[in-house]
C-alpha cells in the first residue's frame, strides 16, 4: 500500500436533473493516511456529504453518476470495483455514520440484531457469537446495561444513544476507515462533546482513520489532524489543523475564520460575513468558484487555480492565485470590499423594480 | 502559489469595477397557487385523459339528446326490437325496441346526477361533522368520532339493501339520500384529522386573538387549507357512489322505472345477455370508464395538490 | 403487550354497545315496527302472545332493548320466517361456505398484492410498473357484479373451461380426490371475481408503502453496512412496508359476513350472501337483522385484531 490509506483524485460526482447536470463534486482531491483524522469543512451544499457518499459508492445511480476521477482505497480504485466487491468494503473495511440518528435505525429490529447483522455478513460469525459481540460493542460505546438494552428497539433510545449505536454498527467489523457525516449536527450541544470524544477514543484504540465532515469549525479544531476546505464541489485548501487556523491562505478560509465571532471582540463591532451566495451548481462559472464573492479577485481568477503547496510548507495546499499574506493584496482587498459595500448600498437605496428577489 | 511577477500586480480601478458583479437578481414571476397546481395536473397524462373523458361525457349526456336527436329513451319501437348496434341505433335496441343510445344518455344524466349530488351531500355533512370534531376537540370530538365509528362499522351494502327495500320509493331523491347517509364518514375523518393539525397553527391563534368568531375561523381560515385532501376524496367519492348506485339498481333496490340509470339498464339487459350482449356492454362500459376517469382525475389531483400543500 | 391488547379491547366494547343500540333502533324504525320483525305472518294469536311475552314487547323500550341484547348474547336471534328454523342454526349452516370463499379470496389477494406491489415499487416507472398500476386502476373502477358477470360469461358460458355456478357439479358422484378437484374448479371464478378488487387496492397501497420505505434513512444505513440487496429488501424494507398493509387487510377481512354477497349471488354460492339476498326477497327479517348484527360485530372485532396486529408488528406502537 502506498503512503495513503485513501486517496481521492479529481473526483467528479454529478446529478442529472431536468434542467441539466448538478455538479455536486467537481474535481475534489485529498488523501488520508492510516490512523489519521481528516476534517472536511464547508458550507451547506459545498459537496462534502456527496464526497463521503461517493467514497462508499452510496450515491443513487440515477440521478447520480460518477463522472470522473478515482478513489483509491488501499491502492484499489473503488469506482472500478464490481458491486459485490464494494459490498464487502462497505461495513467491512469502511464504516459510515450519518447525520440524523433518529431515522437511521430500522424501527422494527432490535438494536443488538442491527449491530450483529454486519458481524454476520463480514466476519461470518454465527448468530449467538454475533449477538455477544454486539453486546460488548454496546458496552464499548457507552450504553449502560448493554445486555438488556441489546434487545430494545431504536425508539427506546435517545438521540445521543442512537448515535452511539450507529457508531457501534459502523465500527463493529473493525474497519480501517470511519466516515462520519456531520455526526453531531442533529444532537444537543451537551451530547455533541460526548459523541466526539467517543469517536476519538474508539478510533484511537483501534487505529481507525477518520474522515469527519462538518460545517462546525470548532469541532474540526478539537478533533482533527488535517483539514480539507471545500467550496462548490472543489477543494480550495488543505493543511494540518493548527496550520490552517493559524495561517489560512485561501480567501474563503479567511472569510470562514473571520466570520466566527470572538469572545474578545468589541461589543459594537459588526459581525463579518462573506457577501454573496454560493454559485449555481448547474452551470458553474469557469474558473475559481469563489471568484464572485472574493475580495481578492482579479482577471486571472477566471482560470481555475491548481491545488498547490504554499511557499515554504509542502503540507499546506491552496487553490488560489493570490498570496493573501501580502500587505499590498490586503489593501487591495479592503478597497474592493469598501467599493462593493457602497455599490450595494446604492442599489438598496434607489427604488427600482428591476431587482425582485424571489424566495420560493 | 506565489509566483512572482504578473500575478501579484494589484488590479486597477477599472478592473475592480468590472469584477464587482453583484449576483444577478433573480426575477421570477410568481405563479399563483392555482396555476401551479393546474400545471402539475396537466403534466399527468392519465389524469388529463380522465378529465377530458369526463368533460366529453357531460356533453354527451346532457347535450347529446338535443344534438343527436336521440331524445326518446322511453318510446318503444316494436318493429325495431332487439337490434344490434347500427347507424340508426348506435347502441342497439332492447326487446321492446327502446333506443339504447337515448337510454344511455338519459341514464347517464341520472347516474351522474345521483353520483354528484350524493357526493356533495356527503361531503358537506362530512365537513360539518369533521370540522366540529377537529376544531373543538375533547368531548365533542369523542362523541362525533364514536358516531362515525358506528356508521363505519355497519356493513354498507347490506344495510343499504335493507333500508332501500323498506323505505325507498325508487326515486332519485331516496337513492341520493341513502347513499349520502353513509358516504360522509370518510370525509368526516379526513376533515377532522386536518383540523386537528391546523388548529395548532399560528394563524388560528392569531385569528382568535383578534376576536374572530369560531365559525369564521373554521370556514374562512382553516377550510381553504384543508381543501386539498377533501377535493381528492370528493372526486373519488363520485366514482364510488356511481358504482354503489349501479349495484343497488342492479339488484332492484335502487332506482325504479320510469327513471333509469346505467345500473337498471344492466339488470334489464342481463336476461337477454345471450341474444343481445350490447344491452349490457354499453352501460357496463360506460360505468367502468366513467368511474375509472373519476379515479384518475382524483389521483391526479392528489399528486398535484399534495407536495405543494404540505408546504403550508 | 398484554396491556395494549386489553386497552384496545376495552375501547371496542362501547362501540359494540352503540352498534347494538343502532340495530335495535333500526328494528323499531322499520315500518310495522318490531312486530313485523319478530312475528311470523302465519302465527296465530296464541303464538303471538307467547312471542310477545318472550321478547317483552309490552315492556318499556329500554327493557325491550335489554331483553333483546341478552337474547343476542346467548345467540338467540329468533326464528326464520321462511323455514322456522332457529336463525342461529341457519346462519351457522351457511357460514362455512362464505368463510371458505372469502378466506381463500383474501389470502390469494394478499399474496398477489404484496408481490405486485413490491415489484412495482422496485421497478418504479418501468413498463412492468405501468402495467400493474393500470390493472389496478381497472380493478378499482369495475363494479363487482360486472366483473363477476363477465368472468362467468367468458370462462364458463362461452369457453366452458370452468363451471358456471355452485360449489359442486350436480348429478355426478366423485371419489374424494376428484370431488376435491371438482370443488376447486368451482372455486376459481368466484375467488377471482372477489379478489380482483382487493388486489387492485392493496397492491397500490403496498406499492406506495414500499416506495416510501425504501426512501428511509435506515435503508441507506443497511446499504452502508454492506447488506446484500435481497436481505435489504426482505429484512429491512418489506418488514416495515408490509405493516400498514396488514392492518388494512385485517380491517377488510372484517367484511366477511356480508362482503361476498354480490359474488355469491352471481355464482350461486351457498353462503351467507345468498342467504341474505333470499331473505331480502322474502322479507325474512329475523335472518336479515341477525346477519346485519353479525356483520357489524365482525367489523368491530377485526378492527380490534388489526390494532393488535399492528402492535405485534411495530414495536413503536406497543411500547408507548
Amino acid at each position: 500500500m502506498g503512503e495513503y490509506l485513501l486517496e481521492v483524485q479529481n473526483l467528479k460526482t454529478y446529478f442529472k436533473v431536468r434542467a441539466g447536470k448538478v455538479r455536486a463534486v467537481d474535481g475534489a482531491s485529498f488523501a488520508v493516511k492510516a490512523g489519521e483524522r481528516l476534517g472536511v469543512v464547508g458550507e451547506s451544499g459545498c459537496g462534502k456529504s456527496v464526497t463521503a457518499l461517493s467514497i462508499m459508492r452510496l450515491v443513487a445511480q440515477p440521478p447520480g453518476e460518477y463522472a470522473g476521477g478515482s478513489i483509491l482505497f488501499e491502492d484499489q480504485d473503488l469506482l472500478e470495483l464490481p458491486e459485490s466487491a464494494m459490498r464487502k468494503i462497505r461495513g467491512g473495511h469502511i464504516g459510515m455514520i450519518f447525520q440524523d440518528p433518529m431515522t437511521c435505525l430500522n424501527p422494527t429490529m432490535a438494536v443488538g440484531k442491527q449491530i450483529a447483522e454486519g458481524l454476520r455478513i463480514h466476519l461470518k460469525l454465527g448468530s449467538d457469537q454475533a449477538l455477544k459481540r454486539a453486546v460488548s460493542l454496546l458496552e464499548q460505546v457507552g450504553i449502560p446495561d448493554a445486555a438488556t438494552r441489546a434487545s430494545a428497539y431504536p425508539h427506546q433510545f435517545s438521540g445521543g444513544m442512537r448515535q452511539r449505536v450507529m457508531i457501534a454498527i459502523a465500527l463493529a467489523c473493525n474497519p480501517k476507515l470511519l466516515i462520519a457525516d456531520e455526526p453531531t449536527t442533529a444532537l444537543d450541544v451537551t451530547v455533541q462533546a460526548q459523541i466526539l470524544e467517543l469517536i476519538s477514543g474508539v478510533c484511537n484504540e483501534f487505529g481507525t482513520a477518520v474522515i469527519l465532515i462538518t460545517h462546525d469549525l470548532g469541532v474540526v479544531a478539537g478533533m482533527t489532524d488535517r483539514v480539507v476546505v471545500m467550496y462548490a464541489g472543489k477543494v480550495v485548501e488543505t493543511a494540518p489543523t493548527d496550520e490552517l487556523f493559524a495561517n489560512p491562505r485561501h480567501p474563503y478560509t479567511l472569510g470562514l475564520l473571520s466570520s466566527v465571532p470572538r469572545l474578545d471582540e468589541q461589543r459594537t463591532r459588526e459581525l463579518r460575513t462573506i457577501e454573496g451566495a454560493p454559485p449555481d451548481l448547474l452551470q458553474p462559472p469557469p474558473g475559481c468558484p469563489f471568484m464572485p464573492r472574493c475580495t481578492f479577485a482579479r482577471a486571472i481568477c477566471r482560470t481555475m487555480p491548481p491545488l498547490d503547496p504554499v511557499a515554504g510548507n509542502a503540507a499546506h495546499l491552496k487553490a488560489c492565485w493570490v498570496d493573501v499574506t501580502d500587505p499590498k493584496e490586503q489593501a487591495y482587498a479592503d478597497r474592493r470590499r469598501k467599493a462593493r459595500l457602497e455599490a450595494m448600498q446604492a442599489v438598496i437605496n434607489t427604488p427600482t423594480d428591476a431587482t425582485v428577489q424571489q424566495t420560493s | 502559489m506565489d509566483v512572482p511577477g504578473q500575478i501579484n500586480i494589484t488590479p486597477s480601478e477599472e478592473e475592480i469595477e468590472e469584477l464587482l458583479e453583484l449576483t444577478p437578481a433573480l426575477v421570477q414571476k410568481r405563479r399563483s397557487q392555482v396555476r401551479i397546481i393546474f400545471d402539475r395536473f396537466i403534466r399527468n397524462r392519465a389524469a388529463l385523459v380522465g378529465a377530458a373523458y369526463l368533460i366529453l361525457l357531460f356533453f354527451f349526456c346532457f347535450l347529446g339528446p338535443t344534438i343527436s336527436g336521440h331524445n326518446q329513451p322511453d318510446v318503444i319501437h316494436p318493429a325495431d326490437a332487439s337490434q344490434a348496434p347500427i347507424l340508426k341505433y348506435p347502441f342497439g335496441t332492447d326487446d321492446v325496441g327502446r333506443d339504447q343510445f337515448a337510454r344511455a344518455m338519459a341514464g347517464g344524466q341520472v347516474s351522474l346526477l345521483v353520483g354528484l349530488t350524493s357526493m356533495l351531500a356527503a361531503i358537506i355533512f362530512g365537513i360539518g361533522i369533521g370540522s366540529l370534531a377537529g376544531y373543538y376537540g375533547g368531548i365533542v370530538d369523542n362523541l362525533l368520532m364514536r358516531l362515525t365509528d358506528v356508521v363505519l362499522a355497519v356493513p354498507l351494502y347490506l344495510l343499504l339493501f335493507v333500508l332501500s327495500a323498506t323505505f325507498s320509493d325508487g326515486s332519485p331523491r331516496s337513492v341520493i339520500f341513502l347513499i349520502a347517509i353513509f358516504g360522509w364518514t370518510y370525509a368526516a375523518r379526513l376533515v377532522r384529522g386536518e383540523y386537528l393539525a391546523l388548529k395548532e397553527r399560528e394563524y388560528v391563534l392569531a385569528a382568535r386573538t383578534i376576536g374572530a368568531r369560531n365559525f369564521r375561523i373554521m370556514f374562512r381560515h382553516m377550510l381553504p387549507n384543508a381543501a386539498g385532501p377533501i377535493i381528492v376524496n370528493a372526486t373519488l367519492l363520485v366514482g364510488a357512489n356511481i358504482i354503489l348506485e349501479s349495484v343497488l339498481s342492479y339488484f332492484g333496490f335502487g332506482l325504479h322505472p320510469p327513471t333509469s340509470s346505467w345500473g337498471n339498464m344492466i339488470s334489464d339487459g342481463q336476461a337477454l345477455y345471450e341474444l343481445a350482449p350490447w344491452l349490457v356492454f354499453a352501460p357496463g362500459l360506460l360505468i367502468f370508464v366513467t368511474v375509472l376517469s373519476f379515479n384518475l382525475v382524483g389521483d391526479g389531483l392528489r399528486d398535484a395538490l399534495d407536495p405543494y400543500m404540505t408546504e403550508r | 403487550m398484554g396491556r395494549y391488547i386489553i386497552r384496545r379491547s376495552l375501547q371496542a366494547i362501547p362501540l359494540l354497545l352503540l352498534l347494538s343500540i343502532f340495530m335495535f333502533l333500526l328494528i323499531h324504525a322499520l315500518p310495522g315496527g318490531p312486530e313485523q320483525v319478530i312475528f311470523n305472518p302465519h302465527l296465530d294469536a296464541a303464538g303471538r302472545a307467547a312471542l310477545r311475552a318472550r321478547f317483552g314487547l309490552d315492556q318499556p323500550l329500554p327493557v325491550q332493548y335489554l331483553v333483546w341484547l341478552r337474547n343476542c348474547l346467548v345467540g338467540d336471534f329468533g326464528y326464520s320466517f321462511a323455514t322456522n328454523q332457529a336463525v342461529s342454526a341457519v346462519i351457522a349452516q351457511r357460514f362455512p361456505a362464505t368463510l371458505q370463499l372469502f378466506g381463500i379470496s383474501l389470502l390469494v389477494a394478499l399474496v398477489l398484492a404484496i408481490f405486485l406491489g413490491v415489484i412495482s415499487a422496485i421497478r418504479q416507472n418501468s413498463p412492468l410498473d405501468y402495467t400493474v398500476t393500470t390493472i389496478s386502476y381497472f380493478g378499482l373502477a369495475m363494479p363487482a357484479f360486472l366483473l363477476g358477470l363477465f368472468l362467468q360469461d367468458i370462462f364458463a358460458v362461452q369457453l366452458h373451461w370452468l363451471p358456471v355456478s355452485g360449489t359442486t357439479s350436480l348429478g355426478y358422484t366423485f371419489d374424494p380426490f376428484n370431488a376435491f378437484l371438482d370443488h376447486l374448479l368451482h372455486l376459481v371464478l368466484p375467488v377471482t371475481a372477489l379478489s380482483v378488487l382487493f388486489v387492485a387496492g392493496w397492491s397500490r397501497y403496498m406499492r406506495s408503502s414500499m416506495i416510501e420505505t425504501t426512501k428511509q434513512d435506515y435503508m441507506r444505513t443497511a446499504r452502508a453496512k454492506g447488506v446484500s440487496p435481497t436481505s435489504r429488501l426482505v429484512r429491512h424494507a418489506l418488514r416495515n412496508a408490509v405493516i400498514p398493509l396488514i392492518t388494512v387487510v385485517a380491517i377488510d377481512f372484517g367484511a366477511i359476513a356480508g362482503g361476498a354477497t354480490i359474488t355469491e349471488g352471481i355464482f350461486a354460492w351457498p353462503g351467507m350472501g345468498t342467504l341474505f339476498l333470499d331473505s331480502l326477497q322474502s322479507r325474512d327479517f329475523p335472518v336479515l337483522l341477525a346477519i346485519l348484527l353479525l356483520s357489524g360485530f365482525f367489523v368491530v372485532l377485526f378492527n380490534l385484531i388489526a390494532d393488535v396486529l399492528y402492535g405485534v408488528m411495530d414495536p413503536r406502537i406497543r411500547y408507548s
